[in-house]
């Protein structure tokens, strides 16, 4: 089914762990520099590494050979035959994605006979292609279409098709994101390849042969994998196409807009297409430091649920306690109004996971001008010691790249399959390729590759902390060269957090010291949602409930929804503001509600979970009278009297980079460093812990409905009906 | 020639004529103002909403036939209130205005013809058959 060049195949010898289609070597093996060999390219010389294909060659001379089946982060199958090409002195012409060069040798990528050889390729290829590119979702974008007019011939020499017809196959169903036309399939074996290497879902492959070949799961089975939309990508026909998005547009009537994901704490970059002020789809964008090419289905399909749901209008709550529309002015008075009768130490401010740091800063701006401190984010993380005055204690320190040099992975009460899938792909992709190991302390979960499971209870990081434990992995750990450790931050929330943060530390930094590699960071906390490293840097107080406890009398919900706050947990009189843009937990106890936008609709910052500071940009308007939140914040101040001094993006990214000169330098990463000290800061937390590990997300169905944007989407709501249903079946 | 017309006395009778059909230089003046000409001539009937027709062959074909809009439309007046009943006459398809022509049909299924509503709040508006883009929450009712 798969092929892969001999070599690969020879090298694939751990029995116990067997790694689909790629090769392994290790980590720590610093390969020797081998001379570099001479070949031509169309008469060009090029120096490249002996074992670089014909393909990657004529690459770097930018020559490129047109190819379906080869993708350069999947392994080589070479069963497309579309990149042939001349090779002097060769009796046939060979496939240049599998080909690995030799001293001197003369490839002619343009030559008659290489020609030849596409046009009979295409030939074959078309023979049993569909002519239905006029209703073909792929048509605009699609390889086949472009290859086809680029090195096709003008016509067929296969006229018994139009006695025989073409082959037909029956469409399978893999699911609700995933539309599957599967005549138009040339059997390029990319979806089966991606399924095997980076979803780590076996279940796609390829039955029978020639004509009688289909790619397809055996079974009919809904594709079980957080990552299933990257096939939709590498498609390079229309055999798989977004279901959402199905008979949608055309890819030439839609405006690109480049952006930041924010459903979840990686930062993924993507590119939404709108036509018509409407987002249509979302789709990855090539970041090599965080998402590479990928991007998880909650990021790519939740995008329907900013249609649904919204918060349009401002609100009030009428005589009888319903809320009512009203205009922007009433609201802003009232809100005003509420906040100005207040005293100030009864005064709360409570930021979500989707707030962008510009209404973050200009909240707490806000509050600080009113007398208040007490502005808090959703999510708690350990105060005590060190607290979030160090950064290096709540950041992804390792960085998402840098994952996949490690030789051991520490994972410790995360499940970071769901909670940062493509971090997870990293892990993944460190495993296969680089004999990375994994172990995992929390409750045994479906991580997609095979992981040393130490236990579920806090007492076994205490022992790994102190160097008590007799574990295979503390063995491993101490001997690991590049060690990663991730903690998951919702295990901080309970009474043993700071105990447990106290202990990471310690570990992280035994393993520190002992590196010949002192750039390399140990200590990782991922973070759950978008917005907590942004609000932690701003200077926000991690959890609510002190804050809840001290029964404020008004509380500002920026986009809160994740549950924490509610009517039970206040005082009777209390008055609640809520600005966000769905209607979702925090709009329905609220009294007052301003009307916000959602990261497609503000040019916005948002820190990822390593720091790194990137900007989302306007793709659509912000639907009805909703407005950008800074905005809303800079206008309740002036009615306020407490006039915020920015009137301007640029002022407030000012403001921004006062606060922290990371905040706005978009795209980089600042080094974090100061571990020791955290660690000395927080040695007097290290008390006895004896509770277990529990992570919320644990199900795949668990993934899909997380905040207010996918719990609105219709197409979250399907897949979670889809997972449930396929677990009920027999396959 | 008489020497009367040679001298154009004829149209200075006209204006003086004009004058007084229109209810002396004040009548005239609004009458420029209101239907940007003043005309002579005879009365030939009035509709049921009080715009009343006249006719003087003086003028020539095409402009001798005219209406002059009930005063209570004022500016807003509008070819749409002229009645089905004096089309035919005012456009020259009939010399016989309809109170004299004894053929015209008349059913009682037959209704008023009524005005183009257009630029008033009687207007047709369409509404869009398509689905809003975005959905708004809608807030729980507290019962």
């Amino acid at each position: 089914m798969l092929r892969q060049p001999l070599s690969r195949a020879l090298a694939l010898s751990s029995p116990a762990r067997v790694a689909p289609l790629a090769a392994r070597r290790y980590a720590d093996a610093v390969p020797a520099q081998p001379e570099k060999v001479e070949v031509f390219i169309d008469d060009q010389p090029v120096h490249v590494l002996p074992g670089t294909t014909v393909l990657q060659a004529a690459a770097q001379v930018g020559v490129e050979i047109p190819r379906f089946c080869y993708h350069e982060r999947l392994a080589v199958a070479g069963n497309c035959r579309m990149c042939l090409v001349e090779v002097e002195k060769s009796p046939k012409p060979v496939a240049a994605c599998a080909m690995p060069v030799m001293k001197g040798m003369r490839v002619k990528t343009n030559s008659d006979l290489t020609r030849k050889a596409r046009e009979g390729v295409m030939e074959f290829l078309l023979v049993n292609h569909p002519l239905d590119c006029p209703i073909c979702d792929q048509g605009g974008e699609c390889d086949l279409q472009d290859q086809s007019m680029a090195f096709g011939s003008d016509r067929s020499r296969f006229t018994d098709i139009h006695f025989s017809g073409k082959r037909a196959v029956e469409d399978k169903d893999v699911g609700p994101l995933i539309k599957t036309i599967m005549t138009r399939c040339i059997h390029c074996t990319r979806c089966i390849r991606f399924a095997s290497e980076v979803a780590g879902v076996d279940d796609f492959g390829t039955t029978g042969r020639g004509t009688e070949m289909q790619v397809g799961t055996y079974v009919e089975k809904m594709f079980l994998s957080e990552l299933s939309g990257n096939i939709i990508d590498l498609c390079p026909v229309g055999a798989l196409t977004s279901k959402p998005y199905s008979f949608a547009a055309r890819p030439w009537e839609t405006r690109r807009i480049d952006s930041v994901d924010v459903l979840d704490p990686l930062g993924s970059n993507i590119v939404v297409a709108t036509r018509t002020n409407e987002v249509l789809r979302i789709l990855p964008r090539t970041n090599e430091e965080i998402n590479e090419e990928w991007l998880s289905d909650k990021s790519r399909f939740a995008c329907d649920g900013l249609k649904r749901q919204r918060l349009v209008t401002p609100m009030l709550k009428d005589s009888r306690g319903n809320l009512a529309p009203v205009e922007w002015e009433d609201a802003v008075v009232a809100a005003a109004r509420a906040l100005r009768d207040c005293p100030p130490d009864k005064l709360l401010a409570v930021a979500g996971g989707l707030a962008d740091a510009e209404a973050l800063v200009a909240l707490k701006d806000l509050l600080n001008r009113l007398g208040s401190e007490h502005v808090c984010t959703e999510h708690y993380f350990p105060t005590q010691g060190a607290g979030t005055d160090l950064r290096s204690s709540y950041l992804l320190n390792t960085k998402i790249a840098n994952v996949e040099d490690a030789d051991f992975v520490l994972l410790i009460g995360t499940n970071t399959r769901f909670e940062a899938p493509l971090l997870n792909a990293r892990i993944r992709k460190a495993f296969i390729h680089k004999e990375t190991d994994v172990a995992l302390v929390g409750p045994k979960v479906d991580l997609t590759y095979e992981y040393t499971h130490v236990g579920d209870s806090a007492s076994i990081v205490k022992d790994f902390a102190s160097g008590t434990s007799s574990h295979e992995v503390m063995k491993r750990l101490q001997q690991a060269k590049r060690p990663v450790v991730i903690l998951g931050a919702d295990q901080l929330k309970s009474e043993e957090g700071p105990a447990l943060l106290a202990y990471t530390q310690e570990l992280a930094h035994k393993l520190q010291e002992n590196l010949q590699d002192k750039e390399w960071k140990v200590l990782n906390v991922l973070q759950r949602t978008a917005s907590q490293v942004a609000a932690l840097d701003i200077g926000y107080q991690p959890g609510v409930g002190q804050a809840l406890a001290a029964g404020p009398k008004v509380v500002y919900l920026l986009g809160a929804d994740s549950g924490v706050v509610t009517r039970e947990s206040l005082p009777e009189d209390v008055t609640i503001i809520y600005q966000g843009h769905h209607g979702d937990v925090g709009a329905s106890i609220a009294d007052i509600v301003l009307p916000g936008a959602a990261y497609t609709e503000k040019r916005a910052t948002y820190v990822n979970a390593e720091g790194r500071a990137q900007q989302t940009l306007v793709a659509v308007s912000p639907p009805g009278k909703a407005r950008e939140d800074w905005k809303i914040i800079r206008a309740l101040s002036e009615v306020l009297g407490a006039g915020l001094p920015y009137d301007t993006l640029d002022e407030v990214r000012d403001r921004l980079s006062q606060v922290s000169p990371a905040l706005v330098a978009y795209g980089d990463v600042q080094p974090n460093n100061y571990f020791a000290q955290a660690r000395a800061l927080a040695q007097s937390l290290q008390k006895p812990v004896s509770g277990k590990l529990d992570v919320q997300l644990k199900q795949l169905e668990d993934f899909f409905m997380t905040d207010a944007i996918s719990r609105a989407s219709p197409t979250m709501a399907k897949c979670v009906q889809a997972v449930l249903k396929q677990k009920n079946s027999p396959y | 020639m008489s020497l009367g017309k040679y001298l154009a006395l004829d149209k200075l009778a006209n204006l003086f004529n004009i004058l007084k059909q229109n209810g002396g230089i004040r009548g005239t003046l609004y009458k420029l103002y209101r239907q940007e000409e003043a005309k002579d001539g005879v009365l030939v009937g009035e509709d049921k909403f009080g715009n009343k027709y006249y006719e003087n062959p003086r003028y020539f074909y095409g402009r001798s036939r005219w209406v002059e809009y009930n005063e209570k439309f004022h500016l807003n007046y509008d070819a749409s209130q002229v009645t089905s009943e004096w089309y035919g006459w005012l456009h020259y398809k009939t010399d016989l205005p309809p109170h004299q022509d004894p053929s015209r049909p008349k059913y009682k299924w037959m209704i008023d013809g009524n005005e183009n509503l257009s630029g008033t709040t009687g207007q047709y508006t369409p509404y869009s058959t398509t689905r809003p883009k975005v959905e708004a929450w809608m807030p729980k009712k507290a019962e």
